[in-house]
């Protein structure tokens, strides 16, 4: 009889046990949803989290890499290869310099102040490695192996010699985690290079981006180019972002419906460009205090 | 032991999710393999162990690749849930049912995902593509059949080694 009421009173305490400790688990996620809704804050937990996983994707992704490339250099195309490399570097050269050609003339003929050159000439930007990425559907973001050591802080921008990657989201010690301009969750300030027609550049995902709220009246044309056009301070004017592929009119409705193809393959991206620069500017504009 | 050799498995399979997965063709897609991992959880473990082992990979998960922190730990608990009250005690537990179940719940959650997303960021709300959701339910589908496999060995390995390392129970005397 004993035994029974002892052992009723165990599997009591033990259903008691499971509750809480389901209860404590959904608070938690709840807490943490609540908290990334309101504030997105990204706290010591997490940063662990990220410095945890961050070294062990950056092996992997290393000791990957350096398989593909060993097996397409030395195995598969040699000399093919290594030309290839060249000319690439050659075509991202002078397609940052035809980038950087065109949008003098746009500011030399729009009487832009030379200034704005200036600035953008003190560009010192740091170098970082990818080390993940998560191109899912929902997510679009990647992993990179800079973080507050090297002075990284959560809303600075990235870059490619194509244009803008993207903007840093969160930040470890060691590694960045960086939204992805193609995410849907991505809007950019942007502007069409030859007319200046603004608009807001949406990503979308495997599609690149759609660019939104240009009127119908607006001289438009495939094959037009689409920079940043500066406004909120978080991107500085005239970073390449793509090309317009496609341009559809409905009847009904103000604006015109512009796809914008990417200057960058996301999914190619071994390295980013982080830029430092007017970084008291990006805080301000989101809100965020420096806490080092 | 068994927990935790789980735990490296799953944390093994974020790091393969989000390095080596990324080789795959654009047009192909990407299995999300720590769903899978979550429903055989679900299949397998008790609810406790269970729960706390979706929670540490859905945040790590999360914590690399999320962008609302939070909502991923939330839909995976949600599905092991729905997955542990379905098929406790009964038929649907058969392994016959296991994978059609995995297709089905990760149909109904990127569903979930963005019934959330419209309500709460419907400005940040991604465009819904009837052939893109399929495709990445049927890759998941896909990729269950051999990670079934082999979280059933390794489980089943596992729970042979503890068998064998515990010493046989003596009756007691009163017993005798």
């Amino acid at each position: 009889m004993r035994k029974n009421t002892k052992a009723k009173q165990g599997r009591s305490i033990g259903t008691t046990i499971r509750i809480l400790v389901l209860i404590t688990i959904l608070l938690v996620v709840g807490l943490l949803l609540l908290a990334a809704m309101l504030g997105g804050r990204f706290g010591p937990p997490h940063q662990f989290t990220l410095d945890f996983i961050g070294p062990l994707q950056s092996a992997v992704t290393r000791t990957f890499a350096g398989i593909v490339n060993l097996k397409s250099d030395y195995i598969a195309l040699l000399n093919v290869r290594a030309e290839n490399k060249q000319m690439q570097a050659q075509i991202d050269k002078y397609l940052t310099e035809l980038g950087e050609y065109r949008e003098g003339y746009s500011t030399y003929r729009h009487l832009q102040e030379v200034l704005a050159l200036k600035d953008k000439l003190t560009f010192k930007p740091i170098a970082a490695r990818v080390v993940g990425k998560e191109p899912a559907y929902w997510y679009q973001t990647i992993v990179v192996d800079r973080g507050k050591k090297d002075d990284i802080l959560e809303g600075m921008i990235a870059l490619a010699p194509g244009g803008v990657v993207g903007q840093v989201m969160h930040t470890a010690e060691n590694y960045s985690k960086i939204l992805l301009a193609n995410a849907p969750s991505s809007a950019i300030d942007a502007m069409v290079q030859k007319n200046r027609t603004r608009g807001i550049l949406k990503g979308a995902g495997e599609k690149g981006f759609v660019l939104q709220y240009v009127l119908k009246t607006a001289d438009v044309e495939v094959g037009d180019y689409i920079v940043t056009a500066g406004i909120g301070g978080v991107f500085p004017a005239g970073i390449a972002l793509g090309k317009i592929s496609r341009i559809e009119k409905k009847q009904r409705g103000m604006f015109q419906e512009i796809e914008v193809e990417p200057h960058i393959d996301f999914q190619k991206l071994e390295y980013v460009l982080l830029d430092p620069t007017d970084r008291k500017a990006v805080l301000d504009s989101m809100n965020l205090t420096p806490k080092r | 032991m068994l927990v935790f050799l789980f735990w490296a498995l799953g944390i093994v399979l974020i790091v393969a999710q989000t390095t080596l997965l990324e080789y795959l063709p654009l047009w192909l897609g990407r299995p999300d393999l720590v769903f899978v991992l979550v429903a055989f959880i679900a299949y397998r473990f008790a609810w406790i162990p269970g729960i706390v082992l979706v929670f540490v990979l859905s945040w790590v998960l999360d914590v690399i690749a999320g962008i609302y922190l939070g909502l991923y730990p939330l839909v995976c608990l949600l599905v092991f849930t729905a997955l542990k009250t379905l098929t406790n005690k009964s038929p649907v537990k058969e392994s016959t049912y296991q994978i059609p179940l995995v297709g089905l719940s990760y149909f109904l959650m990127q569903i979930f995902f963005y019934f959330v997303y419209s309500l709460f960021l419907p400005d940040m709300l991604p465009e819904w593509s009837w052939p893109g959701t399929l495709q990445r339910t049927i890759l998941v589908v896909l990729a269950a059949v051999p990670l079934f496999i082999l979280f059933n060995r390794l489980y089943e390995y596992i729970l042979t080694r503890r068998l064998r390392s515990k010493p046989p129970r003596r009756r007691s005397q009163r017993a005798i």
